[in-house]
């Protein structure tokens, strides 16, 4: 069980290594931004679980679920924010493909 | 194995905190600062597993979180009204 313990916090620290090397290599905002929001929450995840095992009391049980709940709830939100606001600041797309202007003209020209 | 997850911490650390230093932008570096408060939280916690004395609580982890959440919003409030 212990040694289940220790493939789960090991899996979880190679996941967020990904996470910071894709932050580091990728080329653009979004894509960094992809890297940097999903691959530490489920290396979270895995971190705790392996924890709880670890460690082995209620308290500490609990206390990760609720970090990891909190987490989930967290991350989403923040990327959302902040790819929506920068997306706002953006004046040109980072490549060719534009369909939320796309979008926002067509709804200009259906609501008139 | 705890030098194992410590070490690929740290090269996570490092990609991060180069997108924090050197981001092009200023969303780049929220998402350097972002990603760099959760690998302190994955830190915290691989160390609070690994001592048993109890020397390292695990509530601390939970304020760690909550800070990084309210960073991000708040920055990107800022972004969104300031530009970048």
């Amino acid at each position: 069980m212990y040694a289940f313990a220790e493939v789960l916090l090991v899996a979880g620290s190679a996941l967020a290594m990904i996470g910071g090397i894709g932050a580091y290599r990728f080329p653009d905002l979004f894509s960094r931004m992809h890297a940097a929001a999903k691959a530490p929450t489920l290396a979270l995840i895995l971190v705790a679980i392996g924890a709880a095992i670890e460690i082995g009391t209620l308290l500490a049980a609990t206390t990760l679920v609720l970090v990891v709940v909190l987490q989930l709830l967290s991350s989403p939100v923040g990327a959302h924010a902040l790819s929506r606001a920068s997306r706002r600041q953006m004046s040109i797309p980072l490549d060719d493909i534009d369909q939320l202007s796309r979008d926002e003209d067509r709804d200009e020209n259906t609501a008139r | 194995m705890n030098a194992v997850a410590m070490i690929m911490l740290s090269i996570g650390a490092a990609g991060f905190m180069f997108r924090l230093l050197r981001g092009p932008s200023l969303p780049d570096r929220v998402v350097g600062l972002d990603g760099l408060l959760s690998i302190v939280v994955i830190g915290i916690i691989v160390a609070a597993a690994r001592s048993n004395s109890g020397a390292i609580t695990i509530e601390t982890v939970l304020v760690a979180v909550f800070v990084g959440f309210v960073g991000t919003t708040a920055l990107s409030r800022f972004i969104e009204r300031r530009g970048n």
